[in-house]
């Protein structure tokens, strides 16, 4: 993680390559009565860094766990690297081994070492052989900084490593999107930036990101459009700076003056 | 203890601390003086009163002269050399498995120096010394071996799965042992074995039935999770001994005629039923397991593309079964003693052959004396199932919290 702790500005901005990664169409998602996503619609490109910002209750965390199918999607379609997905379970099992998703609250297995929840999923669900998703394991912890922790389990690390564990283990998997769900929110304050540190780096290799999160200085420096959620329904999309300096909607500016 | 022996003198235990201790802890107010002397009394003559009896005025004949009654019940005495090969394999098994995991803490004391206690007090003399004695060097021996491979940690994980197969198999192999090649029909087990077996082959399959009626109960699909909840609430819904008796006078009504299911031995019946009672029990206790966890957990294990058999079987169940250790445990201590309940199935079980020994004409009068051994016997097995379930606990709990 050598170099993360520099400012983002000083790596070579990675610009999206224009291929759609995820596309929605009108998705709708019913909890009973309620609709928390009213037709959302958006496409995001290959090694695009999209932060989603909202109020609590908006849908962009449902929106998020739509796109992996945790919560499936009630009308609409989405399409991801040109699977769509459905009730297929094919298609599912394929998506989600593509698609990494980091929680707010880790959700590491408190009954495994740190290597072993790494390397879990690569040899179930890649049949990767035990030593190369030993050595994957490795460089992985060292990528999120945290080498000399792999037989620890997680109720032995700091909540910044264990969010920091949870990244590695979802980067295990090779990939091509990663979905990050308020991942700094359960955090103590000197913690966050370790976690932020890591995503930085992240997002400077090309990976495309969507992370739903109030860090607003992270939204600035690293994302390369913010989408903005209210009641269900995608109110606002810009870059940071369109964004933050000259927002359109009126809910926008309203969420803006009640956060900065 | 060694951070603290760096920073001040090994304290040492002096009159002067010994006093302050007893002081502060037993006589520190009138009523807390009130308490200990009382308390003390009443141990003091409890005390004495069973050491008096089990020294001087009991008489252990009685149990000496239905030595075989109470250990192995009508088990022919031809064919008693098919327990030993098993007994040695339980104790072999159960040392290697001490000393793999759990090396000797004084805590553990007790339960061995009662065990030893009970194995000398019964097998003194005789064959059956030298045959007991073998089978506590075999175990004495796996002990070493157990703590000799756990240095090592790749022949530790080899040791693990060994043992742990062993274990699975020493069941299914006494059975075997005890009736292949006109060996011993079941109705002519009894004594201890035949609690033991009972408790056994309750045990194993009532958790082997329990946890996936626990996952059909959780189920999604109606079929299943109703099937389940029904079967479940059943079972609860009458006492055991009701079900011995179901089991006894009409089963056999209800048996298929396919060869051997037909006429399914009475000792069969009674293993079926108390492990389909077990079942129901642990299926709930496991149920409690399952909704302990968070919803995280599984979703975790989704989101990385683990299919739901992975999920169920990697992320969920060890962690549910973890946390309702002790509840099942306490389950299997309470199967342990219903099997005192096939009594109504005229089995001759500990506790049935215990009455017969106190019917004796020679032996009227001794009950305190074979009661006491049946109880000490129930209580021994009782503790040990206990203090097997705290080390596994804790060896478990590694990194938690």
């Amino acid at each position: 993680m050598a170099g993360a702790n520099e400012s983002a500005s000083s790596y070579p901005e990675p610009s999206p390559t224009g291929r759609p990664m995820i596309v929605t169409e009108n998705v709708t998602k019913w909890f009973g009565d309620f609709q928390a996503l009213k037709g959302i619609t958006t496409s995001i490109a290959e090694g695009e860094v999209v932060v989603v910002l909202g109020p609590s209750g908006s849908g962009k965390s449902t929106f998020i766990r739509t796109l992996n199918r945790l919560e499936p999607h009630d009308g609409g379609r989405i399409v991801i690297d040109g699977v769509e997905l459905n009730d297929d379970l094919r298609n599912l099992e394929h998506i989600r081994s593509e698609v990494g998703m980091v929680f707010q609250s880790f959700n590491l297995f408190p009954h495994l070492t740190v290597e072993r929840n790494i390397t879990l999923a690569p040899q179930k669900v890649r049949h990767l052989p035990r030593a190369e998703a030993r050595a994957l394991a490795d460089e992985l912890l060292v990528r999120v900084g945290i080498p000399e922790q792999a037989d620890k389990f997680p109720g032995q690390l700091s909540g910044g490593q264990q969010q920091r564990v949870a990244i590695a283990r979802a980067l295990a998997m090779r990939p091509k999107i990663m979905l990050f769900d308020e991942p700094t929110s359960a955090l103590d304050p000197e913690m966050i930036k370790e976690v932020l540190d890591v995503m930085r780096e992240l997002a400077a290799s090309g990976m495309t990101m969507i992370v739903v999160s109030h860090e607003m200085g992270f939204a600035r420096e690293v994302a390369h459009r913010l989408i903005f959620f209210d009641e269900g329904l995608l109110v606002e999309e810009g870059t940071p700076e369109q964004f933050f300096e000259h927002p359109r909607e009126d809910r926008t500016k309203l969420f803006l003056s009640q956060i900065l | 203890m060694t951070t603290q022996s760096l920073t001040r003198p090994v304290a040492r235990l002096t009159f002067a601390r010994a006093g302050r201790w007893v002081r502060k802890n037993l006589f520190s107010s009138w009523l807390n003086s009130l308490l200990t002397v009382v308390t003390f009394a009443v141990i003091a003559w409890v005390g004495f009163s069973v050491i008096r009896f089990v020294l001087v005025s009991a008489d252990w004949t009685v149990v000496e002269a239905n030595r075989r009654l109470l250990f192995i019940g009508r088990f022919p005495k031809a064919e008693e050399w098919r327990i030993w090969p098993a007994l040695w394999a339980v104790m072999a098994v159960g040392g290697a498995a001490y000393g793999r995991w759990a090396p000797f803490a004084r805590r553990d004391l007790p339960v061995i120096a009662l065990g030893l206690l009970f194995v000398f007090a019964f097998f003194a003399e005789g064959t059956a010394a030298l045959l007991v004695g073998v089978g506590v060097l075999l175990a004495a021996a796996a002990y070493l071996g157990g703590r000799f491979v756990a240095r090592d940690e790749r022949r530790a994980a080899v040791a693990s799965r060994l043992i742990l197969i062993a274990g699975a198999l020493l069941l299914p192999v006494t059975v075997v042992l005890f009736t292949v090649a006109s060996g011993v029909r079941t109705t002519l087990w009894g004594g201890l074995l035949l609690n033991i077996m009972l408790a056994s082959i309750g045990i194993a399959g009532g958790f082997a039935l329990g946890v996936p009626l626990a996952l059909a109960r959780a189920s999604t699909m109606p079929v299943i999770r109703v099937t389940a909840t029904t079967y479940i609430e059943l079972v609860r819904a009458g006492p055991l001994i009701a079900w011995l008796f179901l089991a006894r006078f009409v089963l056999p009504d209800f048996l298929p005629p396919i060869g051997p299911i037909a006429d399914l031995h009475i000792v069969a019946r009674a293993m079926l039923v108390l492990a389909g009672f077990t079942a129901a029990y642990v299926a709930e206790v496991v149920r409690g397991g399952l909704q302990s966890l968070p919803h995280g957990q599984e979703e975790a294990a989704q989101a990385l593309g683990l299919s739901g058999f992975q999920t169920t079987w990697l992320i969920v169940l060890p962690q549910a079964l973890r946390a309702v250790i002790p509840a099942l445990v306490s389950q299997f201590i309470s199967l342990w003693k219903d099997t005192t309940l096939v009594f109504g199935l005229s089995l001759l079980e500990l506790l049935g052959a215990s009455e017969a020994a106190i019917a004796q004409q020679r032996f009227i009068g001794r009950q305190a004396e074979v009661l006491l051994f049946a109880g000490f016997v129930f209580w021994l097995v009782s503790l040990t199932m206990s203090r097997l379930s705290q080390r596994i606990e804790r060896s478990l709990g590694v990194g938690e919290r």
